[in-house]
């Protein structure tokens, strides 16, 4: 499609600008970056069903019939599969939003619980006429958590206090807020031995729609979708959001105040989250109950990474994990299989989605050997596998320093092996430290670990410690690290050497 | 060995994802131990084919032979084994480390030569950690050969950018590297530095290294290299000897029309003031003063040219101007109105666009399409914002001001829905141009505003600011180029140290300028 034919056609008429969005969508689908997103989601889909294939083996149950019922599970329950996703749709676009105004909402559980919370107030203590009481209500628990939200984002404009932080522990007050408001002690109690409201009044209930437990609500969630897909590539304060997230200085440079539209992003982030929380109290619950979400929010999190954070792709990938949930339920039912293998499955795949995103997202902001990592990745794995090994000395070197004092018999022998064990923690910052800026006299620190390990291993065993073996493991491995760095590295050197000579 | 080309690239094709067909049936043959000149206009492939040859990209079609010898290369790693180095636009050093530290990153360890060539000595030689010492003897060695000289044990976040390339140049030199790859290594530089570069460049012929050199300064080329080729739209247009041709004849082949080197600006007719600087003073991010104590007045229909070696305070006094940085003392008015420490909004509503020195970092969303870009800054009025209190993009317009904007500045792009970020570095520079003198500005605050354009897209936006002056802009033309100054410029203002130390008519000779910038006041005065 070339621009000529575009700009004839944009001259008239809503025929025309249908045409257009049609258009613009085949475009949009076609074009191989979004392409390479799609294909990449589903390759992530089929990996995490092959690990987990191999997860329920190990744990004794057939994967084949296990998926087989997955599959008929969800599909002959498409009631459920929508009634799942439902809430999913809403907290996963809460996510996705923030994102786009480069923020990272991980509070959407708490936003969550806020909301219902207020509309759950708002559906039991006023009398209101049907349709708008309703409306009332989630206009009220959206409101309330849009608040819950805009703290933090004032907090991260204003004070520059990191959104990750307090949104998570904003989220934790919120959860404990809630329920103390309805535990015995406090003052929205209905007197029940469970910790609850009393139950709203119908005129504020979202009637139901399809099957037993699908409700309005996901008229609701599917409107949120046209409604932030909108926001986000119609309006100047989408247009605002996604400069700030993409390029700060450059926004900056554009005239764009970047601290009211990180405000206004966390405050709308928020208030989807708090409308997914109402949603489900007058669809599902009819009173807010204290616990009462199954992680809806952090689900979140996973259904906006699978989605790539868009709108559309927020919509799919809720549908994928309620249908997931959905199909799961079967799955138990015939099979056998825990129903936390559904989790195990979600995890995996949002773990491949994102892995290749992490990589470019630190080689775009990060540390110099991702980036060489995408010239030549040999030297730079090398360096990065002996930094993460740094930590993990770290780590172990206390551990196994706790381990030694909880032994019945503290002798001389074990004292030294506990120095050995506090130099090779020490030993394990620096190698972190030297790696991870490629000092290229790093080696030597490797081959230290490695005798310090061995020494270690040997007092294990004299001293009867319990660890002799991990300590020997880890040798050989710091050993081979050292040799790969060393050797390999060095004799590429003198080849190249050779050729030129 | 028996060639005599260093390097032969035979019939490369390339095409990117999205359907540019970047290189097509590209030749290119370099001689053994000459400098060759890589020239084309923005977009025209040369970044591709070079990133091709380093083993950066793949190539669809065609066939690289290196001395003789046909070769694939996986990665960079292959090309460094066959004696290839490249120097990227942008560097890839580590700031915090040393320049030895950054030199060596695997290599020459301690007791090299002791073991001998055997297998003993080469397990030996892998086994040993580096050998600091003996390579900052080496980094030594090979500075005092080629003239490069650095301190070896010098952090190289307190390098400027000339000595960083130097770096870079000495990394390539002690990986035995004899092919060189510069992309565009000069667009960088101070004039000084440019002429330290090409003495080099000229030692390294001497020892018979071969060189490929990408610039769009033909003087440059003609200076310097023995055979040119030249590349239009992918496509290879010719070889040619340097002294068969003239900056006019490559200008012609590069863009398939006669450029005019000089532009004709005829005189100014300054009218009102326009920018008024008093007494400004401005810290840097580190909190140091680097603008001290700066007035000067710009007029309607006058080009002010700012002259210095760049770290002299023109950076922060751009950012103070253009709403960036707060300056910590002094006034700035635009057009009456006192827009010090103002926000970038209200002072562009004053009337006042910026070309911003650092495109990809400041003045370009890289993961925004052509479009978006190109209303970056006026995006929340009409035409381009519409409906209630104007919140709606209006995509109608948007699409058709910038489909005009991306004809009337000759944007490279195979769509202005393409990501900004797949444009050749030249079109990204004329994005940001085309954006900021899309509108008639009160005043142009222009940083460096043909950095990376090609002779026509120069001439051009040149023209541009010349057209945009007599229609009655004030320009403020920050530029490290100093024929670029004396070339637009009605008054030229030397910047040194903080201070403008001097004010020139356009007439000021080169050297006099020259010297004011190095801050010999006294001499010239
Ligand atoms: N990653 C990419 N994806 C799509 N197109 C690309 C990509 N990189 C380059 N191109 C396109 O390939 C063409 C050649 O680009 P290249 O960078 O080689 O140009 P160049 O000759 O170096 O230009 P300049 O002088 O402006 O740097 C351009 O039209 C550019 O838009
Ligand atoms: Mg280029």
């Amino acid at each position: 499609m070339n621009a000529s034919e575009l700009s004839d056609a944009q001259k008239s008429g809503i025929g025309q600008r249908i045409e257009n969005w049609i258009l613009g969508l085949a475009k949009k689908v076609t074009d191989p970056s979004y392409r390479k997103q799609f294909i990449w989601s589903f390759a992530s889909i089929v990996l995490a069903l092959l690990v987990s294939s191999l997860i329920m083996l190990i744990a004794g149950y057939d994967p084949g019939l296990a998926y087989v019922y997955l599959a008929i599970g969800a599909f002959s329950r498409m009631d459920l599969v929508l009634y799942y996703a439902t809430p999913l749709i809403l907290t996963g676009l809460s996510v996705a939003l923030a994102f786009k105004c480069g923020l990272f909402n991980i509070g959407a559980e708490g936003q969550l619980y806020i909301g219902s919370m207020a509309a759950a107030l708002m559906g039991y203590l006023i009398a209101l006429p049907i349709v708008i009481h309703p409306l009332a209500c989630l206009a009220i628990g959206a409101i309330a958590g849009g608040l819950w939200g805009f703290v933090p984002g004032l907090l991260k404009a204003y004070r520059g206090a990191h959104e990750v932080v307090t949104t998570m522990m904003l989220s934790y007050t919120a959860i404990l807020l809630t329920g103390w408001l309805v535990s015995s002690n406090g003052p929205f109690w209905d007197g029940s031995m469970v910790p609850r409201t009393p139950p709203l009044l119908d005129t504020a209930l979202l009637p139901p729609l399809w099957g037993y437990s699908l409700h309005t609500g996901l008229i609701l969630s599917i409107i949120a979708v046209f409604a932030v897909d909108f926001l986000i590539n119609r309006t100047v304060l989408g247009y605002e959001m996604r400069a700030v997230g993409l390029n700060p200085d450059a926004a900056e440079y554009g005239g764009i105040n970047s601290k009211r539209n990180i405000a206004i992003a966390m405050g709308l982030s928020g208030g989807l989250s708090g409308l997914a929380g109402s949603e489900e109290i007058m669809g599902t619950y009819g009173k807010f109950v204290a616990n009462w979400s199954p992680g809806l929010g952090w689900d979140g999190i996973t259904v906006a990474v699978l989605g790539n954070n868009s709108p559309w792709g927020v919509l799919a990938a809720a549908i994928f994990f309620g249908g997931l949930r959905a199909g799961g339920n079967t799955m138990h039912q015939v099979v056998g299989v825990p129903i936390e293998m559904v989790s195990v499955i979600q995890g995996l795949v949002v773990l491949f989605v994102a892995a290749p995103r992490i990589i470019n997202w630190l080689v775009d902001n990060g540390n110099t050997i991702f980036k060489s990592m995408k010239e030549d990745p040999f030297e730079p794995s090398i360096n990065l596998v002996s930094s993460i090994l740094g930590l993990a000395i770290l780590m172990l070197g206390l551990g196994m320093i706790t381990s030694l004092y909880s032994l019945p018999s503290f002798t001389w022998i074990n004292a030294a092996t506990a120095l050995v064990y506090v130099l090779v923690a020490i030993l394990g910052v620096m190698i972190f430290i030297v790696y991870w800026s490629k000092r290229p006299d790093a080696g030597w620190f490797m081959l230290l670990a490695a005798v310090l390990w061995t020494i270690a291993g040997v007092l294990e065993i004299i001293g009867a410690g319990m660890s002799a073996l991990t300590s020997f493991i880890l040798a050989i491995f710091t050993f081979v690290l050292w040799l790969a760095d060393r050797l390999i590295g060095r004799l590429l050197v003198t080849k190249k050497e050779d050729d030129i000579e | 060995m028996s060639s005599q080309y260093a390097v032969e690239m035979i019939n490369i094709h390339k095409t990117f994802p999205g359907g540019v067909y970047a290189n097509q049936g590209v030749t290119l043959k370099v001689k053994r131990g000459e400098v060759h000149g890589l020239l084309g206009e923005n977009g025209a492939g040369k970044t591709t084919l070079m990133n091709i040859l380093y083993g950066l990209l793949n190539r669809d079609k065609g066939e690289i032979i290196i001395n003789g010898e046909h070769v694939e290369f996986e990665s960079p790693t292959d090309a460094i084994s066959k004696g290839i180095g490249m120097v990227h636009q942008h560097f890839k050093l580590i700031p915090p480390l040393t320049v030895v530290e950054n030199v060596v990153l695997g290599s020459e360890p301690i007791f090299g030569r002791t073991f001998g060539r055997g297998i003993i000595g080469k397990i030996m030689r892998a086994l040993m950690p580096i050998d600091i010492k003996m390579a900052v003897e080496k980094i030594i060695q090979i500075a005092e050969e080629n003239g490069l000289h650095i301190d070896p044990y010098a952090k190289v976040q307190d390098l400027s950018v000339g000595l960083q390339q130097r770096i870079e140049i000495i990394k390539t030199l002690y990986r035995k590297a004899d092919i060189l790859i510069l992309d565009e290594p000069t667009s960088v530089l101070t004039p000084q530095e440019v002429d330290e570069l090409f003495e080099t460049l000229k030692e390294f012929r001497k020892a018979g290294k071969t060189i490929i050199l990408i610039t769009h300064k033909l003087r440059e080329t003609m200076a310097l290299c023995d055979r040119i080729t030249v590349l239009r739209d992918g496509k290879l247009i010719g070889t040619v000897e340097r002294d068969n041709t003239s900056p006019e004849d490559l200008a012609q082949m590069m863009v398939g029309r006669p450029v005019v080197f000089m532009v004709d600006k005829g005189i100014s007719s300054p009218g009102d003031v326009v920018l008024k600087v008093q007494d400004l003073h401005v810290k840097d991010y580190r909190g140091l003063e680097s603008v001290k104590g700066i007035s000067f007045e710009v007029k309607a229909g006058e080009i002010f040219g700012v002259a210095g070696v760049e770290g002299n305070g023109q950076t922060e006094l751009v950012e103070a101007i253009t709403g960036l940085r707060k300056p910590t003392d002094g006034v700035i008015i635009i057009d009456e109105v006192d827009v010090t420490s103002k926000s970038p909004r209200f002072v562009r509503e004053v009337g006042m666009s910026h070309i911003p020195e650092d495109r990809q970092k400041m003045g370009l969303i890289l993961a925004f399409t052509i479009k978006e870009n190109l209303i970056l800054g006026r995006h929340y009025r009409p035409p381009f914002a519409n409906g209630p209190k104007n919140m709606l993009l209006n995509l109608d317009r948007i699409n058709e001001i910038s489909d005009d904007l991306v004809s009337k500045f000759s944007i490279k792009t195979s769509s202005s829905d393409a990501f900004a970020e797949t444009l050749s570095g030249g079109n990204q520079q004329k994005v940001v141009v085309a954006r900021e003198l899309a509108v008639a500005p009160k005043l142009i605050v222009a940083a460096q505003p043909t950095r990376g354009l090609d002779v026509g897209a120069t001439e051009f936006i040149r023209n541009t600011l010349i057209k945009m002056r007599n229609a009655g802009s004030a320009i403020l033309l920050v530029s490290a180029e100093l024929d670029e100054v004396r070339n637009l410029s009605d008054r030229i203002g030397v910047i040194y140290d903080g201070k403008i130390v001097a004010i020139r008519g356009p007439d000021a000779t080169p050297e006099e300028l020259g010297l004011l910038m190095a801050g010999h006041v006294q001499g010239v005065d």
